[in-house]
């Protein structure tokens, strides 16, 4: 009879239709009070994550964010254990080592291509120069003197038969017709010598540059000076913007008006040119002052480099204006939320608010500000280098090595693009970390 | 303004079910639940924020975001099923059938157009054959009737130039452009002044005299419930534990709930050493919900058998309808007593 | 309004005379002077030389004659690049070169940066999205030099078989395409970015809400409005893209050799030709403080919620 009743109850809230047919046979005891440890214990409380954790648990679902985290630390690894491994400095020339492609033909080729050269190609078809060279040689075998006028004639006579030889090889053609294949990393023949001899060299894996410097290890190096400037500065910047936001939001009023003015006339001025004014006048003012004299201060100098230094105070002058104005809002918008007010009144001191109730707010913003001025800090950085402003040689950065390259594009393209890719990939993957970071550290900006 | 008054059903949702899929898993917003509402009837969908009344209203209208989604249950509209008309369907259904008014009259308007734009446009939508001067002319018609003055200036104003009270009229006004048969106001005093809720509720009183529209009233406020609603469905964790008439719900409770929710309520005859009883804990985690009855843990009278198993229905009154096992104890006690002397209740769907 | 205008005006040329003083400053801070290439100088032809440019005085009269020089639109003499000849004359040949291929390359990035920051937005989750985010976030990842080389290898020889565009500037319209395309692919990038965010930001709000419950159109929703609040605040991004462009054409001119203000910028530095530093710098900025003034009260003008009767918030 009661299961007839209590079946038409329409529809929502039985779980199960066999609950209700089972519910004459409901247990003895069902109907005693429950004690207040059972109620405790019905509650599946979530495990309650700390921020921190909450926030890394995100950043590992964020599949681009890791991949681009590991590629930075594959960077830095390259960057500053890198020049460790490699043999080479940064500035150490090696001889015979001028414009080696990052590949090679070994000894018993070159022979090959030499003499295929030589076969195709006649002394007819010597440069003026060369004819006249090879004229004075002969003749200093024989123990004469090359007179001008004998001179001025073979120079004429190779002149004229310049291009008129049967066949024009060059070392392209010679590699083509044998069928030569190059291997990859570049040695000198020199080095190539010791290699058959059983010595290990280690090689010259992005080529050497027009003055035989290894490229591979100006690019490790290159690549140190990068994100050294952008963790520099973002840490600069991190400190400036945080007190000076933090002071004008707490104080408020006059002091707050006063300093909002200062950093609107900073905001409004044109960034880039002044970067480029003072990153070429603060050079030579640091490098004149580490000159003059062996202070501390002086060492410090000669230790950072002048136009490291430069760099970090043009940034750290300019840049922490938008830190400033985020941890300045930040703050006023904290001051006015209750629970701020609630300590307030319960008779906290400033510095507890601070440290209690408005650093655990805005943290997440914080670290992903500063995180992302470290890109655009080797952004600007490679700009200046590039204009030739940044470092000085022989100091380079990726910058400057894209600029050095310029000049001989066509011919050794690689020589720009590998630092440039590796500033390219170094920036983006930190903007990418870094919006997975603001994406972790902040989900309610995730949409 | 309503020519022909329609009686009978407007709306029927039965055993409906929402859920979020959320990285975290499932969380089971809406778990069942059924009611009806007849033409020109208004219903209260009283609880607390999170317990899914936006979410079931939500799903009426195909408003749903997209983690959120119907996964059980219908909804039938005036004969139709809602739930299985098409998208363009349901585009040409908003606004026009049903209207939404929302919670905050503050960032619910377009803060850069004007708001005879907003309303000619919500017309525009569904009459696409209506002049650019009739639709204005009935803009005003429309705006006059919810009781704004200087009509033609406010027709050329931008909402930030009004006050709340104001767009809330102007949200309302756009609502019933089109003369719907159901209006959802998804609590349209909570962001408003005590004074201006009273004005605001006193308008759609009337206008849903006038218009004999149904309402479906959200709010957590049991107060303005009493002020306009026939009845009540108390929500909780996704279900609806309790629903009836609404003297019934606030003279005869059925569930410890609801009665906490009333005590918690100020009364203005309320003598004077009476206190608020709050209800006291935080509600369960939807993400995990429990075995049993989803308020057994801040019941003061929770039994065994709450945590284990969830309560089924039990008819109290005609149309009163209650889902605690202190009812159906009740029951089983009062069979006990005699079978004959237990009022049978007739079946019906 | 007036107020405001006045007031932000004000705070423009307050921000000038900063730079002004900034970089007259930094100027004479620099040790070495201009003469120093010159012949072996003897210490007397530096005494008259100085003497000659009025570079004996004291910094401070040397500022307020510069200043009162300034008002007059007199910006000096250059003293070495292209010696007695007007700092502004030198300005006013190579500007047109340098604002004409800016003005191409910021066209051209809101022009095409805007709707595809619409597209991501309105196709949001799908490889349309994806795809374009991966470009927008690489694009503004490389540094300008950077595209600028690579367009220059690419299409002017570097590849065989391929040169369809000179690599020398030569003043010709063929001659604009890689240095323009070159400059405005981080303006294009990041303003589309901008877009897709303001876009999802405007999709969000309630009033998207309200007019789906109205039973608007998702085209309509979209189009008229999410896009109109959306695009209030990419203008305020345009003032600093502006500036940015400008000044990221000293790499794209020194790439694509062009006789820009940019590059003789960048050489007139090198070769500490203070005047010319000078007028130069002072010059782009004032340039573009006003660029940013007008962008600013555009995007008042653009937002009705700014009152313009009681001068803004």
């Amino acid at each position: 009879m009661a299961e007839k009743k209590l079946k038409r109850a329409i529809g929502s809230l039985q779980p199960d239709i066999d609950d209700i047919l089972s519910w004459n046979d409901l247990p003895e005891n069902a109907f005693e009070p429950a004690s207040a440890a059972e109620k405790e214990s019905f509650i599946q409380d979530r495990k309650s994550v700390s921020y921190w954790k909450d926030a890394w648990r995100r950043l590992r679902k964020n599949k681009v964010a890791m991949v681009a985290m590991v590629i930075v630390i594959l960077l830095a690894l390259f960057a500053f254990v890198g020049p460790f491994i490699v043999p080479y400095s940064y500035d150490q020339v090696i001889s015979g080592a001028n414009n080696i492609h990052p590949w090679h033909y070994s000894l018993e080729d070159q022979e090959k291509i030499n003499a295929y050269i030589e076969e195709h190609t006649g002394s007819a078809n010597l440069s003026p120069e060369e004819a006249v060279a090879q004229a004075e040689a002969e003749a200093a075998a024989r123990g004469e003197t090359l007179s001008a006028v004998d001179a001025a004639k073979i120079r004429a006579a190779a002149k004229a038969n310049q291009g008129k030889g049967e066949e024009n090889v060059t070392q392209d053609d010679a590699i083509k017709a044998l069928g030569i294949k190059a291997k990859p990393f570049g040695y000198t023949n020199a080095e190539l010598e010791r290699m058959a001899a059983g010595e290990s060299v280690f090689p010259h894996v992005f080529g050497c540059d027009t003055q035989g410097r290894d490229i591979m290890v100006r690019t490790m190096i290159g690549a140190r000076v990068s994100m050294i400037v952008g963790i520099c500065c973002a840490v600069i910047v991190l400190v400036i913007g945080a007190l000076y936001g933090s002071v004008s939001g707490y104080c408020g009023g006059k002091v707050d008006a006063v300093m909002q003015r200062i950093v609107e006339v900073i905001y409004t001025i044109p960034e880039v040119l002044i970067i480029l004014l003072m990153g070429s006048t603060l050079k030579p003012i640091f490098e004149e002052f580490q000159n003059s004299g062996d202070g501390p201060l002086q060492r410090l100098v000669t230790l950072l480099g002048a136009n490291l230094i430069s760099i970090f105070l043009t940034f750290g002058l300019l840049y922490w204006v938008t830190m400033s104005r985020l941890i300045r809002g930040q703050i006023l918008q904290l001051k006015q939320q209750e629970y701020v007010t609630a300590a307030r009144a319960l008779g906290a001191q400033g510095g507890r608010i601070i440290k209690r109730h408005l650093l655990p707010n805005c943290i997440g913003q914080i670290v992903t500000t500063t995180f992302l001025q470290i890109p655009s800090a080797i952004f600007t950085e490679s700009f200046l280098s590039f204009l030739g402003m940044g470092v000085s040689a022989p100091m380079t950065s990726l910058g400057s090595m894209c600029s050095d390259a310029l000049g001989g594009l066509n011919s050794y393209p690689y020589r720009l693009f590998i630092p440039a890719a590796i500033l390219s990939l170094m920036i983006l993957c930190l903007n990418l970390f870094g919006d997975g970071l603001r994406d972790a550290l902040d989900p309610r900006l995730k949409k | 303004m309503a020519e022909h008054e329609k009686t009978g059903k407007l709306l029927e949702v039965k055993d409906l079910h929402v859920s979020f899929f959320t990285p975290a898993g499932e969380v089971k917003a809406v778990g069942g639940i059924s009611y009806d509402l007849d033409y020109g009837e208004v219903m209260g969908i009283v609880g607390e924020s999170g317990s899914g009344k936006s979410v079931e209203a939500y799903s009426i209208i195909g408003l749903l975001q997209s983690p959120g989604k119907v996964i059980g249950g219908s909804i039938t509209l005036e004969g139709e099923d809602v739930l299985a008309k098409s998208k363009e369907e349901m585009i040409a259904l908003r606004g026009s059938k049903v209207a939404m008014i929302f919670q905050n009259p503050m960032t619910c308007l377009n803060p850069v157009y004007t708001i005879g734009n907003q309303l000619i446009e919500a017309l525009k939508a569904h009459d696409k054959k209506v002049s650019k001067q009739e639709a204005a002319k009935r803009a005003m018609e429309m705006l006059e009737l919810v009781g704004i003055n200087n009509v033609e200036k406010r027709m050329r104003q931008y909402p930030h130039e009004l006050s709340g009270g104001m767009r809330q009229r102007v949200m309302i006004a756009m609502g019933l452009i089109c003369h719907p048969q159901l209006l959802i106001a998804d609590e349209p005093t909570t962001a408003l002044d005590v004074t201006i809720q009273a004005q605001i509720l006193e308008l759609m009183k009337d206008l849903q005299k006038k218009t004999h529209m149904g309402i479906i009233f959200i709010t957590h406020n049991l107060g303005v419930v009493a002020e306009i609603c026939d009845k009540v469905s108390v929500m909780y964790a996704g279900k609806m534990v309790e629903q009836g008439p609404v003297d019934d719900i606030f003279y005869k409770p059925g569930h410890p709930y609801t009665i906490g929710l009333l005590r918690s309520m100020p009364r203005v005859d309320a003598e004077s050493y009476e206190r608020l009883i709050p209800i006291e804990g935080t509600p369960v985690d939807m993400l995990n919900p429990p075995e049993g009855c989803p308020f057994a843990p801040r019941c003061e009278s929770a039994m065994k058998i709450c945590l284990q198993k969830m309560p089924p229905y039990v008819e109290l009154e005609d149309g009163h309808r209650s889902a605690c096992w202190l009812r159906v104890q009740e029951q089983l006690q009062r069979e006990k007593q005699g079978a004959a002397e237990t009022k049978e209740v007739p079946e019906h769907e | 309004m007036a107020k405001y205008v006045l007031k932000r005006v004000l705070m423009a040329l307050i921000t000038l005379l900063v730079v002004i003083c900034l970089t007259f400053f930094l100027m004479n801070a620099v040790p070495g002077n201009p003469w120093l290439s010159e012949k072996t100088p003897t210490e007397a032809t530096i005494d008259a030389l100085n003497a000659k440019y009025g570079l004996d005085k004291p910094l401070i009269v040397q500022l307020g004659k510069y200043l009162e020089n300034l008002i007059h639109l007199d910006f000096g003499n250059s003293i070495k690049m292209q010696k007695d000849r007007p700092v502004l004359e030198i300005i006013l040949t190579m500007f047109p070169i340098s604002a004409s291929i800016g003005a191409i390359a910021i066209l051209w990035a809101i022009l095409v940066g805007v709707p595809l920051g619409c597209l991501a937005a309105y196709r949001r989750g799908t490889w349309v999205d994806s795809l374009l985010r991966v470009i927008c976030t690489v694009g503004i990842s490389m540094p300008g030099f950077v595209i600028a080389t690579m367009l220059l290898h690419v299409f002017t020889g570097g590849i065989e078989g391929i040169k369809f565009f000179p690599a020398l500037f030569k003043g010709t319209p063929e001659s604009y395409v890689l240095p323009c395309l070159a400059l405005g692919f981080y303006p294009m990038c990041y303003l589309s970015r901008q877009t897709r965010t303001a876009m999802l930001d405007a999709i969000n709000q309630e009033y998207i809400k309200t007019a789906r419950a109205k039973g608007l159109r998702n085209g309509k929703i979209i189009f008229k409005h999410a896009l109109r609040n959306a695009l209030i605040p990419v203008i305020t991004y345009l003032g600093p893209q502006i500036a940015f462009t400008l000044c990221g054409g000293f790499v794209v001119e020194t790439v694509f050799t062009i006789p820009g203000l940019g590059r003789y910028f960048v050489s007139s530095i090198s070769n500490r030709d203070y005047p010319l530093i000078m007028g130069t710098t002072i010059f782009l900025a004032a340039f573009i403080i006003a660029m940013n003034l007008i962008v600013d009260l555009l995007y008042k003008l653009v937002d009705p919620r700014i009152n313009l009767g009681k001068g803004g918030h």
